[in-house]
């Protein structure tokens, strides 16, 4: 089997950072970890890609080409790579086969997610490649003070989110330059009532009914949980890898590996969560 | 229309300052939306709307990268801040020079607010904001929240978010769409006005079927996707209340239809943000300063016990000093030391 984290979120909210230390994290304790960059717009890796997207499309030579502007180029990157996708992605994934493990660091724009096909597209083809994928959505911890903006980050989310149709994990990041770290345990495992009294403290009256319905939502699809990822702290970055493994089922090949001998096939196929 | 608005604005004016003769506070419209829904071009349109009624309406833009602006903006952000030179200067790629830019332009945010407030004549009406094209670089950034803040904390404000409705006929787009409007709602606690652009492309009245019908969204949604049904059902739910929390028109920025149901729709805006979105703003902020004023306060405790520890010491060396405990001069230079320390503090007082 085959593994891909998609790490997905808002501009800033520290995609890229997730991508780098997870491969220094790897690096250290030997564990075979590839970051794949699907942003035409990225500006510079500290870290080495091992598929970069650029060397497909860059925004500045559509910019240039095409005459337009950061936005209009983005949306035209994107449609070039989508229907590249096949000949391009497929000939640089031929070299990844079992046990690998692929972080693709994707472009933040909600408008790619919602408004084009690519993603879609891009998760459709992964799937009927053999990966087990799971989504991680970052959100910058700075952002999350109040109840009424975590649910504001949990929904800008779900919107990315809400057409893939994969598992997901959702991550708090930058909790390392985060002043109040114990006010961060109380999004950590809000309860819908918890989340819902909260809610309904913080906003007018008006907003009782939707404050009902928006939190049936978040925990209907498991939004309600972020995990704090604090790069200063080698445990958390442990914690949350754990997670994300179980999440796609790593690590299930590798236990039956070491009875192979009486054995017989995996009779676990291996497929995510239903939803 | 201009006698609607100007109705709703003299009832904000009687609530809001009995007894003062000033004029009534503009509205400010904060346009945001995804990029390609049509900001530019509707904020063109909606300048041409104001100059026809001879609604006084101030422009402001605050997207760095936009080539050419078909309106005339009264406070340009481009004027302030120079987009390829913040690329070129920090070494940034588009995305990064759009934000940097933006925050440059927040520092100096008040300057901005201080314009709008000048009494003019006529007296304002209507503050419009243009915002940068891809969303999330004025929804999810600190320098966004402080332009959100600081005209919302100043002025009747509300969010006119700008809705591509070609590309939102299927149920999945749609609703995609709609929690981000809603994520919006939350995150910036202000009326928003959804605002259905290019009906002259694609009619937007089956959305609001949608909306006002959970059961046929429903539907939609699950001949569409698999989703189970739970899924689908708790997201019909929340279309169906978050119509309840907000009003839709739709709109052609190319043809200029409903443009004055889009005025309809901002003055009933302003009076929700007076009824509703106001007071808590104002608790907030009372919660706010209240917390801060605590902070001060226990800061000045911890100040004055550092201060009363340094007095106790000063005594004890003057006191052994006064016994002669044999180190006389060294300590009783020490001594000396550390009682003109405590005595300066003392002359000194609190410090703000």
């Amino acid at each position: 089997m085959k593994f891909a984290q998609l790490v997905v979120g808002p501009a800033g909210s520290g995609k890229s950072t997730y991508c780098e230390n997870i491969k220094q994290h790897c690096d250290a304790i030997s564990r075979s970890v590839h970051v794949v960059n699907l942003d035409p717009a990225a500006e510079e890796f500290k870290y080495p890609v091992s598929i970069d997207v650029r060397d497909l499309v860059t925004l500045d030579d559509v910019m240039e080409e095409m005459q337009l502007g950061p936005n209009g180029g983005l949306l035209y990157c994107m449609e070039y790579l989508e229907e590249n996708l096949e000949e391009w992605l497929g000939g640089e994934l031929e070299a990844y086969g079992d046990d690998d493990y692929l972080l693709f660091d994707c472009p933040g724009q909600i408008e790619l997610y919602s408004h084009l096909s690519v993603f879609r597209t891009f998760v459709e083809y992964l799937k009927r490649d053999g990966w087990q994928i799971c989504v991680v959505y970052c959100l910058d911890c700075q952002f999350i003070s109040e109840m009424p903006k975590f649910v504001a980050g949990t929904l800008s989310a779900l919107s990315a989110m809400v057409q893939l149709e994969l598992p997901h994990i959702n991550v708090l990041t930058k909790v390392d330059m985060c002043k109040n770290k114990e006010a961060l345990d109380a999004f950590r495992f809000p309860d819908a009532m918890e989340m819902r009294h909260e809610l309904d403290r913080q906003t007018g009256p008006h907003f009782r009914k939707l404050n009902e319905a928006v939190v049936q939502l978040l925990d209907d699809f498991s939004m309600v949980t972020f995990t704090p990822l604090d790069i200063s702290e080698e445990e958390s970055i442990e914690d949350l890898l754990l997670q994300i493994d179980m999440a796609i089922q790593y690590g299930e090949d590798q236990e039956v590996k070491t009875h192979e001998h009486g054995d017989m096939e995996d009779p676990d196929d291996g497929d995510g969560p239903d939803y | 229309m201009a006698t609607e608005a100007s109705a709703g604005m003299q009832n904000l004016n009687i609530q809001d300052q009995a007894g003062q003769q000033e004029a009534p506070k503009p509205t400010v419209i904060l346009v945001i939306g995804m990029a390609g829904s049509g900001k530019t071009t509707f904020l063109q349109r909606l300048n041409a709307h104001l100059h026809e009624k001879q609604l006084p309406g101030y422009i402001i833009n605050l997207d760095p990268a936009v080539t050419k602006l078909p309106y005339g903006a009264h406070v340009d952000i481009r004027d302030t801040v120079n987009y390829k030179n913040v690329m070129k200067q920090y070494s940034l790629g588009p995305n990064g020079a759009i934000l940097t830019s933006l925050n440059l332009f927040a520092t100096r945010f008040d300057q901005v607010v201080g314009l709008c407030e000048k009494q003019r004549d006529p007296p304002l009406q209507y503050i419009v904001a243009d915002t940068p094209g891809q969303i999330e670089i004025f929804t999810w950034s600190a320098s966004g929240a402080i332009v959100t803040e600081a005209f919302a904390s100043t002025f009747p404000t509300m969010i006119a978010y700008i809705i591509d409705t070609p590309r939102c006929l299927g149920p999945q787009t749609f609703m995609t769409n709609m929690l981000q409007a809603c994520s919006i709602l939350y995150k910036t606690r202000l009326p928003v006005l959804l605002v259905f652009n290019k009906v002259d492309v694609a009619r937007h009245e089956s959305c609001l079927d949608w909306m006002a019908d959970f059961e046929n969204f429903h539907q939609a949604l699950d001949s569409e996707q698999s989703y189970a049904a739970t899924l689908s059902r708790s997201m019909s739910l929340v279309l169906e209340q978050f119509y309840q929390n907000m009003r839709a028109v739709g709109v052609s920025a190319v043809t200029g239809e409903g443009m004055d149901d889009f005025m309809a729709g901002v003055t009933k805006c302003a009076q929700e943000y007076e009824e509703q979105y106001k007071p808590e703003l104002v608790k907030r902020q009372q919660d706010r300063s209240q917390q801060e004023q605590q902070r001060q306060a226990a800061e000045l405790e911890r100040l004055r016990a550092d201060r009363t520890a340094d007095g106790d010491i000063a005594a004890a060396a003057a006191a052994s000093m006064s016994r002669g405990s044999g180190k006389t001069v060294l300590d009783g230079r020490k001594g000396a030391a550390l009682q003109r320390l405590a005595e300066e503090e003392e002359a000194e007082g609190v410090l703000d």
